[in-house]
């Protein structure tokens, strides 16, 4: 583990590598926010002349998306350790990612086998609307918590650990 | 361009924004932009894709009820990216990445436009566009929004000014 993170990082500190990764992590994040996105609003009622079994062929996508946010994800974690495990805007992102994961398995263990007939012109039960709505919600937040990353660094912007540090801003890349 | 970078960097939205150590102002305004680059980017290459045969059950002029949406995030990101500039104008406008983002937005705009005029609404007068025509539109708005994506994170990493004051 140690020795495949030393190469990553290795990879990671050429001139390109960090924001090709940070680039490829945002095109995770928009192929999973635009498809699964969408099929959560299906399912709030949006665009109801789509049966929600052809809609959900778009959610793989989604899930490809996922894959490659974490995969870039595991990349920045791998270099710099530190800026993620003590950054609290970090652990609130992964908290986010862990309920929506929930989420997801509740909708698919719980309302899927009779959300997935439900036709053109149908509404889903008030159920997976429930679901539908928080999914945007915690994804939203992962997006969030995810651009405050960069103000809740530990180290090195001062000795004074965790928390809002102006200081940070001069230097920040945005 | 000296002055009028000083000028719009000593100007009280510039300060605020640049300056405040509220979490609405440079953070939230991040935030913002995010969440709008996610829901124009990201809904509009789901609509590309059902455009290239993914999903093909799914109704076109349906795809349709998600471009208010598309263009709220569009409008969203067109804000905070203005406040944006407006707080490092030197960073943007000194850096040919900068134009470089612009561009693929301002393209990947006018091609949504035209998918959501003349593919996603089967009943808008003109002559209907080749299935063809309709793919390369949709290849085209993915590659425009990969290439605004990647040239707004490459932009922290490109600049070579920062601030002129």
């Amino acid at each position: 583990m140690l020795a495949s993170a030393e190469t990553v990082a290795g990879f990671m500190r050429t001139k390109w590598a960090w924001p090709v990764s940070e680039s490829l992590h945002f095109t995770g994040l928009g192929l999973l926010f635009g498809t699964i996105g969408i099929f959560d609003l299906r399912l709030l009622g949006v665009a109801k002349g789509i049966p929600i079994a052809a809609l959900h062929k778009l959610v793989p996508w989604g899930v490809g998306g996922f894959f490659l946010t974490v995969a870039t994800g595991m990349l920045f974690l791998l270099t710099e350790p530190d800026q993620y495990i003590f950054n609290s805007a970090f652990h609130l992102k992964v908290l986010f990612m862990f309920l929506a994961g929930l989420n997801m398995s509740l909708f698919y263990l719980v309302a899927f086998p009779r959300v997935k007939s439900v036709a053109e012109g149908e509404d889903v039960p008030f159920m997976a609307k429930c679901i539908g709505g928080a999914s945007l919600c915690l994804w939203l937040g992962v997006i969030i918590f995810g651009r405050l990353l960069t103000f809740y660094r530990p180290f090195p912007c001062g000795p004074e650990g965790p928390g809002f540090v102006s200081a940070c801003l001069s230097w920040v890349s945005y | 361009m000296d002055p009028i970078f000083i000028w719009i960097e000593t100007s009280g939205l510039s300060v605020w924004a640049r300056e405040s150590t509220s979490l609405f102002a440079f953070p939230g305004i991040l935030a913002l932009h995010a969440i709008g680059m996610a829901i124009v980017a990201g809904m509009s290459t789901a609509i590309a894709l059902r455009i290239l045969g993914i999903a093909p059950d799914v109704s076109l002029g349906e795809m349709k009820r998600f471009v208010p949406i598309i263009w709220f995030g569009f409008w969203v990101n067109l804000s905070s990216g203005i406040i944006l500039l407006i707080a490092y104008p030197t960073k943007a406008l000194t850096d040919p990445v900068f134009y470089f983002k612009i561009t693929c937005v301002t393209v990947g705009i006018l091609l949504f436009k035209r998918i959501s005029r003349r593919v996603l609404d089967r009943s808008s007068i003109g002559f209907p566009l080749g299935a063809r025509t309709e793919r390369w539109l949709a290849i085209g708005s993915l590659v425009c929004w990969v290439g605004a994506i990647g040239g707004g994170r490459f932009l922290a990493y490109t600049y070579v000014k920062l601030m002129t004051i």
